[in-house]
């Protein structure tokens, strides 16, 4: 009988402590932060620095990112000059925590030229998360790097990271069965956001920048008259510019070239939880349902 | 023995509990050619005012018999926007009003109308004058054009001699007379008494109350003009409220 | 060549032929209150009224959600109410127009920011409502049409009470009743175009094309008509330019077209044939007499 008492007292000193036992990290942005999550499971305590909906370029750190990056074990970037001011954060923070790159391995994709949200990628297009085979070496990045830190763990990660494979796995046969329907010809989007070069090139989608267009602010005559020329060249089906904010401009646009409206695509940041893009999979499906309906033979 | 032009009721007229005009009783018969003279705040515009319907008496009232004449009325300094873009001609055409209305246009007998009284107050060659580049005398004698053309039974003056030079003065009366003869009634706020006593045949002396009101003679006398100047022309902070009723 | 920069555009692109229509209907419509605007002193009203819609549109929005239509309906219920009341309100009472209309305008805007925020939203309902000059659907292009038409018939039929009533309303008060009325469906005309044009065209463009031709024209006209003629064409000129300059040179359109009508401005008052500057400084002849 006393035994069955020590042994229940030691499980639940024991408890807490292996509660406790969650391994603290960092990811630079909402899509990692997800990523990270899925892989790491109950044995992560995430901290997302650029949360849902917000712009991760050009983020400016603020004094509480720096101390969440302190007690951090490990840190998460993306890499591919989408987030470099992660190494400052980690400078100022004094973390001696590994960062890890998550998209080593990857092949990367020429940036298609065109700067928008008012800065620059450089010379690589940092959006590699849009194809899901890509995403299979990111989550085998972060499993890497969580076995390195919890090597306890190491069963769980990989359960977690073969689930995740699986559903990434369907995710690419959705994708290229949703996309089969549509004839070849017609694989083509108009778009000032220059978000989706590697989804393009893993679903065999052309994705269309009209040149020198500024959808900033209020568009000039000399930027719609662009757009509308650039989908009757390129015989576009759809045409996706969520910056332009009239719907009434949008529609125009629509009337004048014979191209159809397209939704709201998510490009650099998962949606809050409870929206329509919640998880990375959530995020790409919502995707692909916009561009399926845009792009659909006219009925 | 016609009814009167207007009779007024024991009128009262104000701005404020102070009053411009105080009791005012009496008629004003019809076709008469009466000048109204007083020293300066003696209510004399304020009648003209109150007369025309542009200020309400705050006791009292006018009766104007079964159906209200017609009423021309020259104000004394004119509410007119002289910066808008109008000639002298469109102004006499507006004053035509009554005949042409909404919409109706100018006949030639009309034009003609208009010719004669820019003739008949001296201002010959100004149809195509705009409003701004008249002098005050001439806005004037523009007004008492308008005033012709209206065909008013009741002709409302007020100091229509001010800024006027003699000569021009002899014509205007030579209008007003004529219309004296038409049997309109006429009734002239003036300065000049020698005026009132030359072509007036009634003058109402006035200093807020009634100092004297009848034939032109009987009125400018002496004793009525020293009393009309006895009138204290700022308001009493102290004057308590008036009973009468 | 020059065909190429001054014609082109307009035959190849839809959406500039309807800006070019629909923004020079309004400078039709819209010359005439502007220039009667101008000369009763009323120059203001235009922004006054831009803000003096909201909660009508803010009514039309909790009642039937972001449809145009209700908001523009309940913009122009605002605006009817705040025109006219503070035109009542000017002729019965001490109060002059300018001061009657700012009080109401601010009383109208601060009853449609509480209805907002009331509902707990904060989306920006005058964005909504307010259109493009490059997005003119079919809709839009039958507002202008239809304010136009009501706006110069209207005109026509209120023009001579009007006049008279800007220039010595206390004469117009003795010989007729028409005084009132006329100056109210004024009133109301202004708050169509400007309501109309809000919806069409927004805010900067309708305002703008209302005010700045007419007030250029008084340098130039020295009658009424011929205000209102030479304002409407500055209007059309501006729209034609500004078009395309915003297509050359890719410019937003909206302000463009105004600070067209702005450089006419600032033109008109330096040589200006009425008034103009450069016409007083230089030596005149004068005439015997």
């Amino acid at each position: 009988m006393v035994r069955f008492w020590i042994a229940f007292v030691l499980t639940l000193g024991l408890s807490p402590a292996m509660a406790q036992e969650k391994l603290a990290v960092v990811a630079s942005f909402s899509i990692l932060g997800d990523l990270v999550q899925q892989i790491g499971g109950d044995r992560v305590a995430v901290t997302t620095i650029v949360g849902p909906n917000a712009d991760a370029h050009g983020y400016q750190p603020k004094p509480g990112d720096a101390k969440a990056v302190a007690a951090a074990r490990i840190l998460f970037a993306n890499g591919l000059g989408f987030d470099n001011w992660m190494q400052r954060l980690q400078k100022s923070s004094g973390s001696k925590a590994p960062m890890i790159v998550v998209s080593t391995g990857i092949v990367p994709l020429k940036s298609q030229g065109k700067a928008h949200s008012g800065h620059d990628h450089g010379a690589i297009d940092p959006h590699a998360w849009h194809d899901a085979a890509s995403l299979q070496r990111y989550a085998a990045n972060i499993r890497d790097a969580l076995v390195t830190a919890d090597p306890a763990g190491r069963a769980y990660f990989d359960a977690r990271l073969a689930n995740y494979d699986t559903a990434l796995k369907a995710l690419d046969a959705e994708i290229k069965a949703a996309f089969a329907a549509i004839p070849a010809d017609r694989r083509k989007i108009v778009t000032a956001h220059d978000a989706f070069g590697y989804f393009g090139r893993a679903y065999g989608i052309v994705f269309l920048a009209p040149q020198g267009v500024s959808t900033e602010t209020q568009p000039s005559a000399q930027d719609i008259a662009r757009i509308i020329r650039f989908i009757r060249e390129t015989k576009a089906p759809a045409v996706f510019i969520e910056t332009i904010a009239d719907p009434r401009q949008m529609e125009r646009i629509a009337q004048e070239s014979g191209a159809r409206i397209g939704g709201k695509l998510y490009s650099d940041a998962l949606s809050p939880p409870n929206g329509p893009a919640g998880t990375t999979i959530e995020m790409i499906r919502t995707n692909i349902r916009e561009l399926n309906k845009a792009l659909a033979p006219q009925s | 023995m016609s009814e009167p032009a207007i009779c007024c009721a024991d009128v009262t007229l104000g701005y404020g509990p102070h009053p411009a005009v105080h009791h005012l009783d009496g008629d004003i018969e019809r076709g008469s050619l009466t000048a109204i003279l007083g020293p300066n705040g003696a209510g004399k515009s304020t009648l003209l005012k109150a007369i025309a319907g542009e200020l309400k008496p705050i006791a009292g009232y006018f009766d104007f018999g079964a159906r209200k004449p017609s009423i021309a009325y020259l104000p004394q300094i004119a509410e007119i926007d002289r910066s808008f873009p109008l000639t002298v001609f469109e102004l006499l055409a507006l004053g035509l009003w009554r005949k042409t209305g909404l919409f109706g246009g100018l006949s030639q007998q009309d034009r003609h109308a208009i010719e004669r009284a820019l003739n008949a107050v001296g201002l010959i060659g100004f149809e195509n004058r705009k409003l701004d580049t008249l002098s005050g005398g001439q806005m004037s004698r523009v007004l008492f054009a308008r005033v012709m053309l209206q065909d008013a039974k009741i002709v409302l003056l007020d100091e229509p001699f001010a800024a006027i030079d003699t000569r021009t003065v002899t014509d205007l009366m030579g209008l007003i007379a004529q219309w004296h003869a038409e049997g309109r009634t006429i009734l002239a706020v003036l300065h000049d008494e020698a005026l009132a006593r030359a072509h007036f045949p009634s003058t109402l002396l006035l200093a807020r109350e009634t100092i004297a009101w009848g034939p032109t003679s009987e009125v400018l006398t002496e004793a009525n003009l020293r009393a009309a100047r006895r009138m204290v022309e700022a308001h009493d902070p102290h004057a308590p409220v008036c009973e009468v009723a | 060549m020059l065909y190429a920069h001054l014609i082109a555009p307009f035959i190849e692109f839809d959406f500039m032929r309807r800006a070019l229509v629909g923004a020079s209907v309004l400078a039709l419509s819209a010359a005439p209150i502007g220039v009667f605007l101008m000369l009763r002193r009323m120059s203001l009203v235009g922004d006054a009224m831009a803000h003096a819609i909201l909660p009508g549109a803010a009514l039309g929005y909790l009642i039937a959600g972001l449809s145009l239509g209700a908001m523009t309906l309940g913009g122009l219920v605002a605006g009817f109410a705040v025109a006219l009341l503070a035109g009542l309100i000017a002729r019965i009472t001490r109060l002059r127009e300018d001061a009657s209309l700012a009080a109401f305008y601010l009383m109208s805007l601060a009853l449609g920011v509480t209805l907002i925020s009331a509902r707990g939203s904060n989306i920006d309902l005058l964005h909504v409502l307010f259109g493009s000059v490059l997005a003119l659907d079919d809709q839009a292009l039958i507002l202008i049409g239809g304010v136009a038409t009501v706006t110069l018939v209207t005109l026509a039929i209120i023009i001579r009470p009007l006049v008279m009533e800007s220039i010595d309303p206390v004469f117009l008060r003795s010989v007729s009743r028409a005084g009132a009325p006329a100056h109210l469906a004024f009133l109301a005309l202004a708050v169509l175009n400007l309501v109309g044009g809000f919806q069409a065209l927004g805010t900067l463009l309708a305002v703008g094309l209302m005010m700045l031709p007419a007030i250029a024209a008084r340098f130039w006209a020295k009658t009424l008509t011929g205000m209102i003629v030479v304002a409407t064409l500055i209007g059309i000129v501006a729209t034609y330019a500004g078009l395309l300059l915003s297509y050359h040179l890719g410019l937003a359109s909206g302000p463009t077209i105004i600070l067209v009508a702005g450089v006419l401005y600032l033109l008109s008052i330096v040589i200006g044939t009425h008034g103009g500057l450069l016409l007083a400084l230089l030596p005149r002849k004068h005439l015997e007499a």
